[in-house]
């Protein structure tokens, strides 16, 4: 434990004075902000875009507010989910090539306080910039567009925090088995956006699928949404985001002790 | 101090099909300082690697007995320092020594007194203050070794601490090791013999995986030194003539020769010495230097890893 909290208090300084606590959650909050910005000027800014045949008029029917908290959702899938990867991919990989760690691991430390405080760490990471990017599209939607439903925007945030979990402790698990920063930016980018994909092409055998979190978030905020599923699928995730744990410690411990 | 620290029996790591480190022993005695001598490439690394708990070894033990017991994990009572150390550049050195000390179990407090010491001791007392990123080489070794240290470990296991060095950061970590090995029994190792002997007393010689030769040094003097006849002269014709014929004679037993200096081992170093001048006197052969004398353990050192 006095060992875990040295190990944490590192991390979080280090992504301190790397000054990932500044733009990751700025990026995040960026992106959910833009959306229900994006959405309530859209007509202004095409006006103004000057290139339109004269007399075209553009009908935009304004959407409610919980269709642009799904479609803020929609943009952190592809740009969140890259940032995120991008932020946490060397978290171990980058120790271990460097040959930090070698140093560390000389010393009497635990292998799972280790690698457990990599994860609380990412998980402080990701949920703060998220809590911050999703509270100010929810803050904009409702002064600019419309109300939406407070319990629906909850379910739906805390489900869709928990794909962002899934995806950072995918990349962590990558971290640890792959070297090259690329290969690990590629590998789980490319594992998470097949999951998520899948769930859109075979519902049938995704039903549970950690990849199905994304769209079971958008189901909350549909008008009297019910999502199918969302507990198996919430479970499997918080299961699968355990595995990765154990499975990343395993091969530390491989590659550095006695075993 | 005769008391057994390290007690190691027939380790052995094979990679895939190569086997690098073959089925070594030895032990270390507590107080003492050991060498692990070797050309590159002898499995040194390797070997260290292994001692200090970071790869698993493929056959044979490593043992560490503290108070004459065997313990399970010897992590607490080794300092280790890898061949070119890497730090987090955005920590400051102070930052590192505190982290460092406190993974190994201190306390904050006796941590915080620690650090201040051993930067001090090091010389890196207002280094200490800036990011390790902008460290010289010298630098980062000297806070390397402090780090090593900081834990009070019983034995510190040094993988090349002065090869990457320039002279003058090489005599600093020198000096630094001869007065740490008075209070902690040191293992490094060193493909330079000349730092072996500045401050070693005992030397394991490696050679592809094995140890070759190892004791102390003063009994590797004694037993493997041989008699040998430093010769140079001058430039003429008739000298190196002379020279090149004097590796021929009958009391030689081996000769190095080249250009107007030759390295003669000898039977009899006061018999060949004698005939060598005779001779060189009746032949008018101009002697610049000859030196009567024994082998150097580079001498030893190159026999051991060419053979």
């Amino acid at each position: 434990m006095m060992q875990f909290k040295l190990f944490f208090r590192k991390e979080m300084l280090e992504m301190g004075r790397s000054y990932k606590w500044l733009w990751v959650p700025l990026v995040f909050l960026m992106l959910g902000v833009m959306q229900p910005v994006m959405t309530r000027f859209m007509p202004e800014i095409l006006k103004s875009a000057g290139n339109m045949p004269k007399g075209m008029t553009i009908t935009i029917a304004p959407p409610s507010g919980a269709e642009v908290l799904a479609q803020t959702l929609g943009q952190y899938s592809s740009i969140g989910i890259l940032i995120l990867v991008l932020s946490v991919m060397t978290m171990i990989s980058g120790e271990r090539q460097s040959g930090v760690s070698q140093m560390i691991f000389a010393k009497p430390v635990s292998y799972v306080s280790y690698a457990a405080a990599k994860w609380a760490s990412m998980l402080s990471l990701v949920t703060a910039s998220f809590a911050l990017g999703y509270g100010g599209a929810w803050y904009y939607t409702v002064q600019i567009i419309g109300a939406v439903e407070a319990g629906a925007v909850v379910k739906a945030g805390l489900f869709y925090l928990l794909w962002l979990w899934f995806a950072g402790a995918l990349t962590l698990l990558v971290s640890s088995l792959l070297d090259p920063a690329p290969g690990i930016a590629f590998v789980s980018l490319g594992a998470a956006l097949l999951l998520s994909m899948a769930s859109g092409w075979l519902p049938r055998y995704t039903v549970y699928s950690p990849g199905s979190l994304p769209q079971i978030s958008a189901q909350w905020l549909e008008p009297a949404g019910e999502a199918k599923g969302a507990v198996g699928a919430a479970l499997l995730c918080l299961a699968c985001i355990f595995i990765f744990f154990a499975a990343a410690v395993y091969r530390i411990k491989l590659r550095y002790s006695k075993g | 101090m005769t008391r057994e620290l390290l007690q190691v029996k027939g380790l052995s790591k094979r990679f895939k099909d190569r086997e690098v480190v073959k089925g070594i022993s030895f032990s270390i005695a507590e107080g003492s300082c050991a060498a692990l001598i070797g050309p590159n490439g002898a499995g040194k690394t390797t070997t260290i690697r292994m001692l200090a708990g970071l790869l698993q070894p493929s056959g044979g033990s490593v043992v560490l007995l503290a108070e004459g017991r065997p313990v399970a994990d010897p992590r607490p009572y080794i300092g280790y320092l890898p061949q070119m150390p890497v730090f987090y550049p955005w920590m400051t050195g102070a930052e590192f020594l505190l982290y460092s000390g406190e993974l190994a179990g201190l306390t904050r407090r006796e941590a915080t007194r620690e650090t201040g010491k051993w930067l001090d001791a090091v010389g890196l007392r207002d280094a200490g203050k800036r990011r390790i990123g902008g460290y010289s080489g010298g630098m980062k070794q000297r806070l390397g070794l402090a780090q090593a240290l900081i834990h009070r470990p019983r034995l510190l296991i040094l993988d090349e601490p002065v090869s990457a060095l320039d002279p003058a950061g090489r005599k600093d970590v020198l000096t630094l090791l001869q007065r740490i090995r008075l209070e902690t029994t040191v293992l490094f190792s060193t493909h330079v013999l000349h730092d072996a002997e500045e401050i070693c007393d005992e030397i394991l010689m490696m050679r592809e995986g094995e140890i070759v030769l190892q004791g102390s040094l003063d009994h590797l003097r004694r037993t493997y030194s041989e008699p040998v006849i430093r010769l140079e002269v001058g430039g003429d014709e008739v000298s190196r003539a002379w020279l090149a014929a004097a590796g021929g004679k009958d009391f030689v037993v081996q000769s190095e020769i080249s250009g107007g200096r030759a390295k003669l081992r000898v039977a009899d170093v006061e018999r060949a010495a004698l005939e060598l001048m005779a001779d060189a006197v009746s032949r008018r052969v101009t002697i610049r230097t000859l030196e009567a004398g024994q082998s150097t353990l580079e001498d030893l050192f190159l026999k051991a890893v060419r053979s």
